[in-house]
């Protein structure tokens, strides 16, 4: 009698608990499609919105009040290397991957672990550049999460604990990843990392329920396939033109735009004669089948690593009394691009930092190639340097008054080649540089306005040495990001006038902050170092 | 005959380099200073090396590999770590039979010469009288051992990191370049009066120095009049007016005698 009475009570209890506190439900392709909303309730894809914008319509924290943000929590992740993710937010908890593929579940308001993975790496990981990770993607009760043995697995968002494990490919020839997923429909868009290990890289879909792959489109064509005569002989093989940043997603077109790493050998390019697509280049698939719709390839022929991999930014833009559907794009080889996104044909084409290899984008699209830019034994100083104009840090785009923000660096280099040798698992690139510096033409860097329709500088605020941080900008007229001493800054994104500023102690790399509302309260989330720091407003 | 020595020291050296991992004396690199196996080693270093440190070794995406001698690392403590690599690092390990151990002694004798002071000068000068010397003109500003002032770079092991020449060129002509954390400033704050130092660290907003009386401080940059930095080095330049040839010969053999400091070592 008293056994069943307890029972019951238990029971009534428990029942009672499930009707106040219903579990939140699945995070769906809707929320995802929305992307950053004025409730600041969620942060669900890499760039904030399939657009990759990464600027939120929250205005809590504003110019004249930035100079009062306090923190209000810290998370250690205690593990060691480049921490360049994008955390997510849904129903007040963080979702956050690492370096070496440690991954966590936050409490938002408090910043106290819920739950941690860690994957067993094999000791034998040759992971070309930095054991990194770039964030999750999200679906129903899934995370998805890319990993540096060249896997794709799915976790159980409650416990942090493995769904289903796919092979992308074998991590002994090179092949890694650290792309964050994009979540498009049923699919989990990825792609390979390890263009200086001389894979032949790829873009995948997987079925988001079971990890089953649904369609694969290689970056580099095969014998047969159109773009494969731009490869002389078998060096299509060895291609790289890997995928390690997240793209953007045009649902009205259904279309995916990526860009596309370097071509291997990275510098002596004699046994790669051609254009080399679809290195460089940014490539537009249908996202039902992986299809080619078309490309734009920034750099034929690249001989200096610049990786196409930059963010591509997605917006309607008033260009020659029209609205244009364009994609910008701020390109590792110095030049800022506006293609028209339905076409990929070039718009607007115009430097961003000193480049010394081109004269200009030609009316067709190709860069006007400037003489004694092709690395050799002896050295052939360009600019920019071989970390680029700027990098994979995501840049922001503020809709209101249509600038596109970047993250810019002036370095020089003397680029070197020799010929290479190819062995599987092993680097190849073929070459060297050597940064160019002296108290005459010191290296430094800049973040800049432009605008994307002229791509034009509206203004810039210097710094002492190029950083490596990414931007978020918000609708109060702010923009966050950092140096490369490790100050965390707001800007006026109006003018570019510092505001307020931070030590971190180590600089945001690779990554932005992002910005979101717990319990009514603008929070600002900043990953540096090894930890992650929430900031807001004083009560 | 001269063959045939040749070939037995390469194969003692080959078989000290198999057993390394079983000897616990240091081994010495059976390559160092054979001009084949630096060209060698120069070839291999350029393919697998020098996109991360650099074709001068001097660093990129991976670190400055032109001091490590000099910093205390021995010939078999580098051939370890790039067999094994750097566990959670980008340094790879490059394993066997894919690199075989010629391959890495090849490697450091070329890496050696990127580094290494020039083995053709003969030794000159009287090194004790170079450390009178040295106490009466240099140490006011440089250390060695535990004596010395802080404000240039410390040289006790400068003489076995950097070629005599090199040395020589900086005491007569004075250097235009300057080591990190010895770049010359100047911080003048409102109250008026400069305040000269060498920077040992800097960001937008501050500036971190050591200055002439070797006191060490940060100065927020916005509450300076005025942040300087000067392109002539604090270093004088040492004429034969100030500083005989002789001397100089002195200085340099007590420089190269110097094998770093070690507190573990009573001095």
């Amino acid at each position: 009698m008293r056994i069943l009475h307890s029972a019951a009570v238990v029971f009534l209890l428990a029942a009672t608990a499930f009707g106040q506190q219903a579990p939140p439900p699945r995070v769906t392709l809707q929320e995802i499609a929305d992307g950053l909303t004025a409730d600041g309730s969620r942060w669900l894809t890499f760039g904030g919105d399939y657009a990759n914008h990464r600027h939120s319509p929250l205005t809590q924290i504003a110019p004249d009040n930035v100079n009062r943000l306090a923190p209000l929590w810290t998370f250690q992740t205690n593990t060691l290397g480049n921490f360049e993710t994008t955390s997510l937010l849904r129903d007040n908890v963080l979702y956050v991957t690492g370096p070496q593929n440690v991954a966590w579940a936050i409490d938002a308001r408090t910043g106290r672990q819920i739950w941690r993975y860690r994957r067993e790496l094999p000791s034998n990981l040759t992971a070309c550049c930095g054991l990194v990770n770039r964030g999750f993607g999200v679906l129903g009760d899934k995370l998805f999460m890319t990993t540096l043995d060249a896997h794709l697995i799915a976790l159980d968002i409650k416990t942090g604990t493995v769904v289903w494990d796919a092979t992308m490919d074998d991590y002994k020839t090179g092949h890694s990843s650290t792309i964050a997923p994009l979540v498009v429909k049923d699919k989990i868009i990825v792609g390979a990392a390890g263009g200086e290990y001389g894979i032949r890289a790829f873009i995948d879909a997987y079925d988001a329920n079971t990890g089953k792959r649904a369609w694969r489109f290689y970056t580099v064509p095969a014998p047969g396939e159109p773009g494969n005569e731009t490869w002389a002989g078998d060096s299509w093989k060895t291609g790289g033109a890997s995928v390690w940043v997240t793209g953007a997603y045009d649902a009205e077109q259904n279309l995916l735009l990526y860009g596309i790493g370097n071509p291997g050998p990275d510098y002596h390019s004699d046994s790669r004669k051609g254009d080399n697509l679809y290195s460089n280049s940014l490539v537009a698939l249908d996202a039902d089948t992986g299809k080619l719709r078309w490309h734009y390839q920034f750099t034929p022929h690249d001989v200096h690593d610049w990786d196409a991999t930059e963010v591509p930014i997605l917006a309607d833009l008033p260009i020659g009394g029209q609205t244009r559907k364009v994609v910008m794009f701020a390109n590792r080889n110095g030049f800022y691009y506006t293609l028209d996104r339905t076409t990929g044909k070039l718009i607007v084409a115009k430097p961003f930092v000193v480049t010394t290899w081109a004269k200009e984008i030609g009316a067709d699209g190709r860069p006007v190639l400037l003489p004694g830019h092709v690395p050799n034994e002896k050295g052939a100083v360009t600019c920019p340097d071989l970390a680029g104009g700027t990098n994979f840090y995501p840049p922001s785009f503020d809709p209101a008054t249509r600038l596109f923000f970047v993250n810019a660096r002036e370095v020089c280099m003397t680029y070197y080649a020799w010929k290479p040798e190819y062995q599987a698992g092993e680097r190849f690139t073929g070459g060297a540089g050597q940064r160019v510096t002296s108290p005459d033409s010191p290296a430094y860097g800049a973040l800049r306005a432009l605008d994307p329709v002229t791509g034009e500088r509206k203004w810039e605020f210097k710094f002492l040495s190029p950083a490596t941080a990414g931007i978020l900008t918000t609708a109060s007229g702010l923009l966050f990001s950092g140096d490369a001493d490790g100050n965390l800054l707001a800007l006026d994104s109006r003018n570019g006038k510092l505001l307020w500023r931070y030590q971190m102690g180590s600089p945001l790399h690779g990554t932005s902050p992002t910005t979101y509302i717990i319990d009514g309260r603008q929070h600002l989330l900043v990953p540096s170092g090894t930890t992650l720091t929430a900031w807001a407003l004083p009560r | 005959m001269t063959w045939s020595r040749a070939v037995v020291a390469v194969a003692i050296g080959c078989v000290s380099a198999v057993s390394v991992a079983a000897q616990s004396a240091p081994v010495k690199n059976p390559f160092e200073g054979n001009p084949g196996a630096i060209l060698a080693g120069m070839g291999n270093y350029r393919q697998r090396c020098a996109d991360c440190h650099g074709t001068d070794a001097r660093g990129v995406r991976g670190p400055d590999i032109t001091q490590v001698w000099s910093s205390g690392r021995s010939d078999e403590g580098l051939f370890k770590t790039i067999r094994t690599g750097v566990p959670s690092s980008e340094m790879p390990a490059f394993a066997a039979p894919r690199t075989s151990d010629r391959d890495i002694w090849q490697m450091l004798a070329y890496l050696k010469t990127l580094a290494a002071p020039a083995a053709a000068d003969p030794p000159r000068g009287n090194a004790a009288n170079g450390a009178v010397v040295f106490r009466a003109q240099c140490a006011g500003c440089h250390r060695v051992g535990t004596t010395g002032g802080r404000l240039g770079p410390d040289l006790s092991r400068v003489g076995s990191a950097r070629t005599r020449d090199v040395l020589a060129s900086r005491i007569r002509r004075g250097s235009e370049d300057f080591r990190a954390g010895f770049e010359p400033v100047t911080v003048t704050p409102p109250d008026g009066k400069p305040i000269h130092g060498v920077k040992k660290n800097e960001d937008l907003f501050s500036v971190q120095i050591m200055d002439a009386g070797e006191r060490i401080q940060g100065y927020e940059k916005d509450k300076m009049t005025a942040v300087v930095n000067t392109r002539k080095s604090a270093m004088p330049v040492f004429g034969p007016d100030r500083l005989s040839d002789s001397d100089l010969d002195d200085i340099l053999r007590y420089l190269q005698t110097l094998r770093g400091f070690d507190p573990a070592v009573k001095q």
